[in-house]
């Protein structure tokens, strides 16, 4: 177990900057991920974490030691490769036991950690077999079996489940939550896929073109989103860019379109903003003090538990989302239809240049 | 945890580490103290007059008629009779002087191959006929290289009484009088026929490369038959072909076999390649400012080809991959008018050009082979004789030795050049790349002339490692030294294909997983090359096997421990000891290289690989 923190690191590759200044800090026995879009820098993070490349700026702690040009391999951050990277002249045993040999462990020993591993990760009876012998989803087992055996003080992982189907991806999502929590392991995920992040980690860094956005808990990150970008990469949600008219302290009257919504809150000075609303808090049915605007019916969309009503006001689009069929039933496309909203569900953020 | 900026500007890691270091410095230390260092002390003495830096040689060069004739002399071709009252043509080509005659041998060498060898690319590549296989393997014949007796055996076929004439006047009737080669046409027609399988292997590499769905686009907008080859096909090629012609002009320029077994005409001696041979044969111990500098001249001609192609290709690197989809190959059968030149054109001109192969064989199995179209008489003699008798079998020995020492150090220099090259990027990386690569470029004759003068400067007077010394001179470790350098392109372009097809992730999960580099190279990379490691040595040992112009001016200084080609050489030009003898040591090597190509084949399942130049 071990405490990570990343400070002012940069990284460039000839022209491109593909991290400009990054700083971090992942806690003991934490699974902390790193999430966001292709080519922002995930990978780079992590390599440097693993000592496979080298900042031109910054530091990197493990606990108190610094290891910015520690050597991989005597980091012991151990790397889950995307493409899992796995021996392909060697047999699933020989792969693992790998790490243990170079750790000079007696042979009795290693004996009984690869079979240890190997029930971790469901892989018993496999022993022999090489790499191209297996599906893709047992190579992966693999390549995490062979990270694991060696206890590594810090494990990290590069998309490791983006080659997998969708029902194995599940499981072996739970597995990798399961196994962390069982050796009390620090685990550094990365994934450009919110509800993985979402549903595995402790604590996410919203990454985007080399810069951190936001760190916090899915939780967090989901309700609070600290900006335009992160609000708009958890998932499906609406993004209205709108323009302050009014203010009063900290409430904000903004316009769209030609809709008005006041009393909302905002602190920051620019007022040319966007306006973030989940479709799950948008009601079609009255609520008492929220704000009430009515457009016309552009779609109705069944999603089998849920039914989404795209509403179109002026020019814009606006989606919300309910469980109850009885909410869309009297809803004819191109009819008239109106959204509720609460004001403390809306949260008004400056608008980015993304 | 030592950052080093100036280990991570030459060797592109900033963690210095001695085995990475290693890997760049050993190879580029080697071919500089042994490839450039000699070659620029060729430089020095042909750039100083009178104790001066003057370009008094290479004016004297350019200025006399000898090296440089213009208007040609001679009659291309003369009408002679024969002693049987026949009428003759001898053919011989004009006389440009000897600078010229090169280029315009090597130019029209060239331009032979070049078509020859496309027009059997394209055949292959795209069309379908009966007896298509046995065609693929012919034309890997010419591609054996038996020194000398190979052009021997041309100078037969078209000699007076020789295969073809017997073949289109006495039997055809096709040619109304005899035609007889020698001379510098003798020259261009042995080079034409031993190298069009190069840029055949190059050219056939390309059209097969090809996206097809190129090709059916532009079907597709109306372009059809020789429009379509003109306007897609052919360009998207060019580079492939382009590559197999630049190597064959070099060839040719540094060639010595062709004009030494011509050399009974005093034009096949005026090639620069010859000029500088028989200098360096006659004048042994002499510095001769003017012959260097005509190794300069010569020199230069050959490095402007290569980097003129490397040049051209890098340019037109296009990316063929298609996108997904079918890749189904675009063969069809050839239309009746096409089969006609594929039976009556091509199968002619491949059946002469391996008959040279053909006729190395039978004379080492026959027993004279005077003025008969065929050798005459079976024996077995010269072949009993070549394994039996100790003054034979040593220049095997020789040879074997040399070879098989070379190797190794070819092996190592093109593992550790591929590995800084490939896994790293520091500014060393590029220069290492293409100096391991320029050996291609410098004439063998340019590396002997160059070893002489280094070596007689640097190792002490009159011992054994001094090609001047009185007491007996032991080339082995200056032929080791050149078969290194030489062949070392071959393996080092295996090597390094082999090492971009192992993902470096591979490496890197070794190392993250506390490996040292070491243990990683040892325990992951090598096991995951060794294939292209094994077919790289063999390559360059076949070919160390049957190297010329090295072995045939330091190699024969001191008989005792020549290798074959020497001896090859002393039986065409002193009639030493008979034909028939290095004929027996040409199926040797033709033996030798044949298995390295089965062995090679069977045990890496990949095709035999010549060299390109990219
Ligand atoms: N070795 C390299 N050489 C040059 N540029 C690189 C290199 N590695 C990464 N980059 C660049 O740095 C940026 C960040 O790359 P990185 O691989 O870290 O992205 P990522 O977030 O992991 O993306 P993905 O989700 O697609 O894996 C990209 O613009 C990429 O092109
Ligand atoms: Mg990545």
């Amino acid at each position: 177990m071990v405490e990570v923190k990343l400070e002012g690191i940069v990284k460039t590759f000839g022209e491109t900057v593909a991290l400009k200044g990054i700083d971090l800090h992942i806690k003991h026995g934490e699974l902390f991920t790193l999430l966001g879009p292709s080519g922002c820098g995930k990978s780079t993070t992590l390599r440097i974490i693993a000592g496979l490349d080298f900042p031109d700026e910054g530091h990197l702690y493990f606990d108190d030691e610094e290891v910015t040009y520690k050597s991989s391999s005597e980091r012991g951050a151990v790397l889950v490769f995307q493409n899992y990277a796995l021996w392909p002249h060697m047999s699933v045993y020989d792969n693992i036991a790998y790490g243990l040999k170079i750790r000079k462990f007696p042979k009795q020993e290693i004996e009984k950690r690869v079979k240890w591993v190997l029930e971790l990760v469901k892989l018993q009876g496999y022993e022999d077999r090489y790499p191209t012998q297996l599906s893709g989803g047992q190579q992966q087992r693999v390549a995490i079996a062979r990270a694991l055996v060696v206890e590594p003080k810090l494990l990290l992982l590069d998309e490791p489940l983006s080659n997998l189907d969708a029902k194995l991806r599940l499981e072996m999502r739970s597995e990798i939550r399961r196994i962390q929590r069982e050796l009390g392991i620090t685990v550094l995920y990365v994934t450009h896929d919110q509800e993985e992040a979402m549903a595995i980690s402790d604590r996410i860094a919203v990454m985007n073109i080399g810069q951190v956005e936001q760190v916090g808990t899915p939780k967090e990150i989901y309700e609070k989103p600290k900006t335009e970008f992160v609000a708009s990469f958890m998932g499906k949600t609406n993004v209205i860019p709108a323009e302050v008219v009014e203010r009063d302290g900290d409430k904000v009257t903004v316009e769209f379109e030609n809709f008005r919504l006041d009393g909302l809150t905002y602190k920051e000075n620019n007022d040319k903003v966007v306006l973030v609303i989940r479709p799950e808090r948008i009601s079609l049915h009255p609520i008492e003090n929220a704000v009430a605007i009515t457009g016309k019916v552009d779609l109705i969309e069944y999603y089998g538990f849920f039914i989404e009503v795209v509403g179109l006001f002026g020019e814009k689009r606006i989606i919300a989302r309910t469980i109850n069929d009885k909410d869309v039933a009297h809803l004819r496309p191109q009819g008239e239809v109106t959204f509720y909203i609460e004001r403390n569900d809306v949260l008004v953020l400056p608008k980015q240049n993304l | 945890m030592k950052v080093s900026k100036w280990s991570e500007r030459l060797f592109g890691t900033p963690l210095f580490e001695p085995l990475v270091a290693f890997s760049y410095i050993f190879p580029l230390l080697y071919l500089i103290v042994f490839l450039i260092v000699p070659v620029l002390s060729m430089l020095l003495i042909a750039f100083t007059y009178d104790g001066n830096i003057s370009l008094h040689w290479f004016k004297s060069i350019l200025m006399n008629s000898y090296y440089i004739q213009i208007p040609p002399r001679g009659e291309f071709a003369q009408k002679l009779t024969t002693s049987t009252g026949e009428s003759l043509y001898l053919i011989r080509g004009l006389d440009f002087g000897v600078v010229l005659n090169s280029l315009v041998v090597a130019a029209l060498v060239t331009l032979f191959t070049a078509i020859l060898g496309t027009v059997f690319a394209f055949v292959m590549a795209r069309y379908n006929f009966k007896g298509k296989n046995l065609f693929r393997i012919a034309l890997f014949i010419p591609l054996l290289v038996t020194p000398f007796v190979n052009a021997y055996v041309i100078k037969q076929m078209f000699s007076e009484f020789g295969l073809i004439n017997y073949i289109f006047h006495e039997v055809l009737h096709i040619l109304p009088f005899r035609i007889k080669i020698d001379g510098l046409a003798g020259v261009v027609l042995a080079q034409s026929m031993a190298y069009y399988p190069i840029v055949y292997l190059n050219a056939y590499a390309s059209f097969i490369n090809i996206d097809p769905t190129l090709e059916e686009q532009a079907e597709n907008l109306g372009s059809r038959g020789f429009h379509l080859f003109r306007t897609v096909t052919f360009p998207l090629a060019l580079p492939g072909i382009a590559a197999g012609a630049t190597l064959v002009f070099i060839f040719s320029l540094e060639d010595l076999a062709a004009p030494i077994v011509f050399h009974g005409d005093p034009l096949a001696k005026k090639l620069m390649s010859y000029q500088i041979f028989s200098k360096f044969i006659y004048g042994l111990g002499e510095r001769s400012p003017e012959i260097a500098a005509l190794s300069i001249i010569m020199l230069t001609l050959a490095i402007i080809a290569f980097l003129g192609i490397r040049k051209y290709v890098s340019l037109r690197q296009y990316a063929m991959l298609s996108k997904g989809g079918r890749w189904k190959p675009r063969i069809s059968d050839p239309k009746p008018w096409q089969a006609l030149l594929i039976y009556l054109v091509l199968l002619p001109a491949l059946l002469i050009t391996i008959f040279p192969q053909l006729g190395v064989i039978m004379l080492a199995f026959s027993e004279r082979w005077t003025t008969t179209v065929l050798p005459q008489g079976f024996t077995i003699d010269y072949v009993k004789e070549m394994i039996l008798n100790p003054d034979v079998r040593r220049f095997i020995v020789n040879s074997l030795t040399y070879s098989g020492a070379a190797v190794i150090l070819i092996v190592l220099l093109s593992i550790t050049s591929s590995y800084a090259t490939s896994r790293f990027k520091g500014v060393l990386s590029p220069i290492l790349e293409s100096i391991v690569i320029l050996p291609i470029a410098v004439p063998g004759i340019v590396v002997a002339m160059g070893y002489f003068y280094f070596f007689s400067a640097v190792t002490p007077e009159n011992s054994p490692l001094n090609p001047t010394s009185l007491y007996g001179f032991n080339p082995a470790l200056v032929l080791i030294l050149a078969y290194s350098i030489r062949r070392l392109p071959f393996a080092a372009r295996s090597v390094y294909a082999g090492l971009q097809q192992v993902h470096m992730s591979l490496e890197e999960s070794s190392m993250n997983l506390g490996a040292s580099r070491w243990k990683t190279i040892t325990g992951i990379l090598m096991p995951l090359i060794s294939l292209n490691v094994f077919g790289g040595a063999m390559l360059s040992f076949v070919y160390s096997m049957s190297e010329t112009s090295v072995g045939i001016t330091l190699g024969s200084i001191n008989m005792a421990q020549a290798p074959i080609t020497a001896f090859m050489k002393e039986v065409l030009m002193s009639a030493a000891g008979s034909i028939n003898i290095a004929a027996a040591l040409g199926v040797l090597l033709i033996v030798v290289q044949i298995t390295a190509i089965v062995v090679v084949n069977v045990i890496t399942k990949q095709r035999y690989s010549f060299i390109g130049l990219t």
